[in-house]
């Protein structure tokens, strides 16, 4: 065990985080008869990722790590009907990922020597590369990077929804990141010109747009928000890959911004839910008047996460853009397109949930009870705190991980950004917000202002085929083994025959061909007696 | 001292016959009991002093001499014990007074047969005394006169007329070589120079014989049928012990002390031993009739028995010799048991026979017992007998024969475990309703065998230190 300045600071913001989501939770959960189980497995699981964060040995990081995957898949299964299978989902993609972490470790404790975190430091070589990528594969697939992140939505729907709230959107995000971040950091010596952070970034910048464009035609509040879990991890391994100290300090600026406002945008989900029984965006709108608090918490939060000044998502969105373009102009535009279809979806969703017509079945919604109201008012202050003050975690929190030596003389604290980008990512929004005009217009209802993009000539195409989910990764991996394990049951089947039927058969009609030249007469038998002499006469002969 | 254990059963038939009829039949029985309690016991305390060479005119026509090694000392404690079981079954199954009585003394003739077999030094009075016990089986198997027994009964005697000409033969032969009967002087003629075309002819009409007389494949014909037709408690003695005795430990003693090991004793046994092995396993498969399974069963287990001594290694002879015990154990075991079944129903037969179990759960018990260790499953006897004969033939080099030996372990298996799902599990036939439980004096040599089983696997360390490897050592070399 090891704690230190990096790891404290995210124990302590594990803390407050399950702090504020049982707080929300003792109202929501109130009527829940999984209530009792849920807090069990929550602080279980509290237990593991304070331990994952805090051990200072592979192995046993590995140990908390995977009972992690337990109490995800118990957490998972408490929700509705369809919990147990998105479970088993997100049982086995994790599971997988984490098998490749395990092999990460054996190789790394063999390259390295030795297993404990602080004193592992190895160069990118060819067989550290392999290791550094299968642990880069346990780190991200925690936090939800493409390809991992298929069983994400599907436990939005299903899940229950504090879960949602703690763990794919805070809780997971902090350990994949804080994990990658030790890796790329400290325990491999990645350097701006490795191949591996241009990996790294490529699955940052390929999540951010395929997340996003999911998130972009999602009809329901959850499942969008769940996009927006993906997409966002994109932004912070972009900015961790960059190598470069802009983007590292962004990317985990943006990993502590993210676990703000994605909780918080989950938890005023909850409260929809909580209030009208459903997420359906058809089903809801003009809440905003309804719940004006949760309405408040919900511009706060998803202003931050488009990115827009001064609130914290800005600045960490900032730093990465700077490290992206250190990089190649591929992954600024990556990020920025990124950036633009966020602001796109959240444009919609407000509109469609808080704005335009109130749906008559939700005539008497009232807002939600205070302690739910209590964690989305203090995360929305913490956002605009973070923004306004960035001094506090960027100098005080995130810097000081990277060390000086690093930090090669910057400092990012404060409004220190390139005003070319901020007047791009100012633009890039504003278009995002004429896009939306553009779509109400067209369609007249905020639900279906992306629909020009959703229906759009190639993309409308992809779309369906995604609806399919056709580019589901778990789904390829179940057909390929929904083949396989016929084939293998076909020679199962086969062995079996062989066994059971086959060698019976075999075994009797030898039995009675043997019961017959055994003959019944006692000449047979003396017949037979000489023919043993005779055969042993050869064997004495043939070998004399 | 050992003469005595020829003598005490000779001198005890001949005071039953001379003695008064009433006073003779009552006290026949337990006389013979007594009998193989105290061999039991002599040889149990006694067999230090056993093994040594015992040489003096006993009958001086038949040049008598004598060993006990531990081999011997093994043969007779089985000997008394098999007899004593056999008798007890017995007791409990032939009803006539004369009939018991007339068992007893055949039985006591059979002691003093195999006991002789089993000490005697010389070639000839081996013989000899094989077909004193060969002679008294014949008789024991027709002991109810019925029709089929008299069929078992001529095939056994014409088999067994082939094997004595095999052997006197090749005494004739080894007379002829070497101008002496005992194994000692035997031995030391035939490791100068001698004509190995008249000793080769001569091993293989010996080996032959005894073949025949422990009923190996393909000179077994006449075992099952007359295992079958025997009478259950002759069964138990024919196959518990007076075919191994004749047969497989005569086998044994005339290779080591006699011929000694060479690549064309250790090819034939090999052969041989894999042959009974696996055809009468897959012959054992298809049998219907409990006691029938259990005759080939016998010839599959000489057969592992004739492996280890084909191997011809110190290590494969002790595991020999331990599974001969073993298989005289649990073989006496399954025999009773098959005799209790069919007192207790009237039947043997697989198709009349089911679920017994919750009637009979001694039986049933102890039959599982017996059964498993047949099969080799640990940590009976049985799996350290096998593992022994395994291990031994891997160790010299003969793996195709090792891997028979294993994989036959399988159809061992399989056969026993039809065996016991056929009889004793399942559903109870209404037909069979009112069946018992066998009576407290049955219920001894069933839990006095079991017992020695499981007590021969758990306390294997201490009987493979203080007597099997021994055994194996004084043999193997």
């Amino acid at each position: 065990m090891r704690a230190y300045h990096f790891s404290t600071f995210i124990v302590l913001t594990v803390a407050g985080f399950a702090f504020l989501i049982t707080l929300y939770c003792t109202a929501f959960l109130r009527d829940k008869d999984y209530a009792n189980r849920f807090y069990a497995y929550l602080l279980i699981s509290l237990a593991l990722v304070n331990g994952a964060l805090l051990a200072d040995n592979l192995v046993l990081l590995l140990f908390f790590w995977e009972g992690l995957l337990i109490t995800l898949f118990a957490m998972i299964a408490q929700g509705n009907k369809g919990a147990f299978k998105t479970a088993t989902k997100a049982f086995i993609i994790v599971g997988i990922a984490d098998l490749c972490m395990m092999l990460g470790i054996a190789l790394t404790g063999h390259l390295a020597g030795t297993l404990a975190i602080s004193s592992i430091s190895l160069k990118t070589g060819s067989l550290a590369s392999v290791a550094f990528i299968l642990l880069m594969i346990g780190a991200i697939a925690k936090g939800g990077a493409m390809p991992f992140h298929s069983w994400i939505p599907d436990a939005a729907i299903d899940a229950p929804l504090p879960f949602m709230g703690l763990f794919p959107a805070a809780l997971e995000k902090l350990l994949g990141i804080y994990f990658l971040t030790r890796i790329s950091l400290d325990m491999f010596q990645l350097n701006a010109h490795s191949r591996l952070s241009v990996l790294l970034m490529a699955i940052g910048g390929i999540t951010i747009i395929l997340a996003v464009m999911m998130a972009l035609v999602q009809k329901d509040y959850k499942k969008l928000l769940s996009y927006h879990a993906i997409s966002q991890v994109g932004y912070m391994v972009l900015g961790i890959g960059t190598a470069v100290p802009a983007g590292i300090v962004g990317g985990l600026f943006h990993m502590l911004n993210n676990a703000l406002y994605k909780s918080c945008l989950f938890l005023t989900g909850g409260a929809v839910e909580n209030k009208t029984g459903t997420t359906k965006l058809e089903d809801l709108g003009g809440l905003g008047r309804k719940m004006p608090v949760t309405f408040g918490c919900f511009i706060i939060t998803a202003l931050a996460i488009s990115g827009v000044p001064p609130f914290n998502g800005f600045f960490s969105k900032e730093l990465v853009y700077a490290g992206a373009l250190e990089r190649g102009l591929i992954f600024y535009l990556m990020a920025l397109a990124g950036s633009f279809f966020t602001a796109a979806s959240f444009l919609k969703l407000g509109h469609a949930a808080f704005l335009g017509k109130l749906n008559p079945k939700n005539k008497d919604v009232k807002e939600v009870a205070i302690v739910m109201l209590m964690p989305m008012v203090i995360i929305a202050c913490v956002c605009v705190l973070f923004g306004v003050y960035n001094y506090f975690p960027i100098n005080k929190l995130i810097q000081p991980v990277l060390g000086q030596a690093r930090m090669e003389g910057h400092n990012f604290g404060g409004f220190h950004t390139d005003m070319k980008l901020t007047i791009i990512t100012v633009l890039v929004l504003l278009a995002a917000f004429l896009n939306h005009l553009f779509g109400v217009r067209r369609k007249g209802s905020g639900l279906k202002a992306l629909d020009h993009i959703r229906y759009s000539p190639v993309l409308g195409h992809v779309y369906d085929k995604a609806e399919k989910r056709l580019f589901d990764p778990y789904e390829w991996g179940v057909r390929f083994f929904t083949v396989l394990a016929v084939f293998l049951s076909a020679i199962d089947r086969m062995v079996d025959w062989v066994y059971d039927v086959f060698s019976v058969k075999l075994a009797y009609s030898a039995s009675g061909l043997l019961q017959r030249m055994r003959g019944t007469s006692y000449v047979v038998y003396i017949a037979w007696s000489l023919v043993g002499m005779l055969f042993i006469f050869c064997i004495a002969m043939a070998k004399g | 001292m050992q003469p005595l254990l020829i003598l005490i059963p000779f001198i005890t038939i001949l005071l039953l016959n001379i003695l008064r009829p009433e006073i003779a039949r009552r006290a026949a029985f337990r006389v013979a009991l007594v009998i193989s309690v105290l061999q039991m016991i002599a040889v149990f305390f006694l067999h230090r002093s056993f093994a040594t060479m015992y040489s003096g005119p006993l009958l001086s026509v038949l040049q008598f001499n004598i060993t006990t090694d531990y081999l011997s000392a093994l043969m007779l404690f089985s000997i008394a014990l098999i007899l004593f079981v056999a008798l007890i079954v017995a007791g409990q199954v032939i009803k006539g007074r004369q009939e018991l009585f007339n068992f007893v003394n055949l039985s006591l003739i059979a002691l003093a047969g195999m006991n002789g077999t089993v000490m005697s030094h010389d070639i000839f009075s081996l013989y000899v005394f094989i077909e004193v016990t060969s002679v008294t089986s014949f008789i024991m198997i027709v002991f109810n006169q019925n029709i089929r027994a008299f069929e078992g009964a001529f095939k056994y005697i014409m088999l067994s007329a082939l094997a004595t000409i095999f052997m006197l033969t090749a005494i004739a032969l080894v007379v002829i070589l070497t101008g002496d009967t005992d194994f000692t002087v035997i031995k030391a003629a035939l490791s100068g120079p001698v004509n190995s075309g008249i000793l080769k002819s001569a091993i293989v009409i010996f080996l032959s014989g005894f073949f025949i007389k422990a009923g190996l494949i393909p000179f077994h014909g006449w075992l099952p049928d007359a295992y079958v037709s025997a009478p259950s408690p002759v069964s138990v003695l024919l196959a518990g012990i007076i075919t191994k005795t004749v047969g497989v430990y005569t086998l044994i003693r005339v290779v080591t002390g006699v011929f000694g090991f060479s690549p064309v004793i250790n090819n034939t046994l090999l052969f041989i031993g894999a042959f009974s092995v696996v055809l009468a396993a897959i012959a054992a498969l298809n049998q219907r009739d409990f006691k029938r399974m259990l005759a080939y069963s016998s010839i599959s287990q000489v057969g592992y028995i004739i492996l280890g001594v084909g191997a011809g290694t110190p290590l494969g002879i002790a595991g020999a010799a331990f599974h001969l015990f073993n298989h005289a154990i649990f073989k006496s075991l399954l025999f009773v048991n098959s005799s209790a079944v069919e007192e207790q129903t009237g039947s043997r037969s697989m198709d009349n026979l089911y679920g017994i179990a919750q009637k009979m759960p001694l039986t049933a018990t102890t039959s599982v017992v017996a059964s498993l260790s047949a099969a080799g499953v640990p940590p009976l006897a049985g799996f350290w007998s096998k593992i022994m004969i395994i291990v031994a033939l891997w160790m010299s080099g003969h793996y195709g024969f090792c891997l028979v030996a294993i994989f036959t372990g399988i159809l061992t298996l399989a056969y026993f475990l039809s065996l016991q799902r056929n009889i004793f599990s399942g559903k109870l036939p209404d037909s069979l309703k009112n069946i018992k439980e066998v009576g407290f004096v049955f219920a001894i040599p069933e839990v006095l065998l079991a017992a020695i089983i499981i007590g021969c696997g758990i306390f294997y360390p201490w009987i493979l230190k203080s007597l099997i490897l021994p055994l194996g050592a004084a043999l193997g070399g």
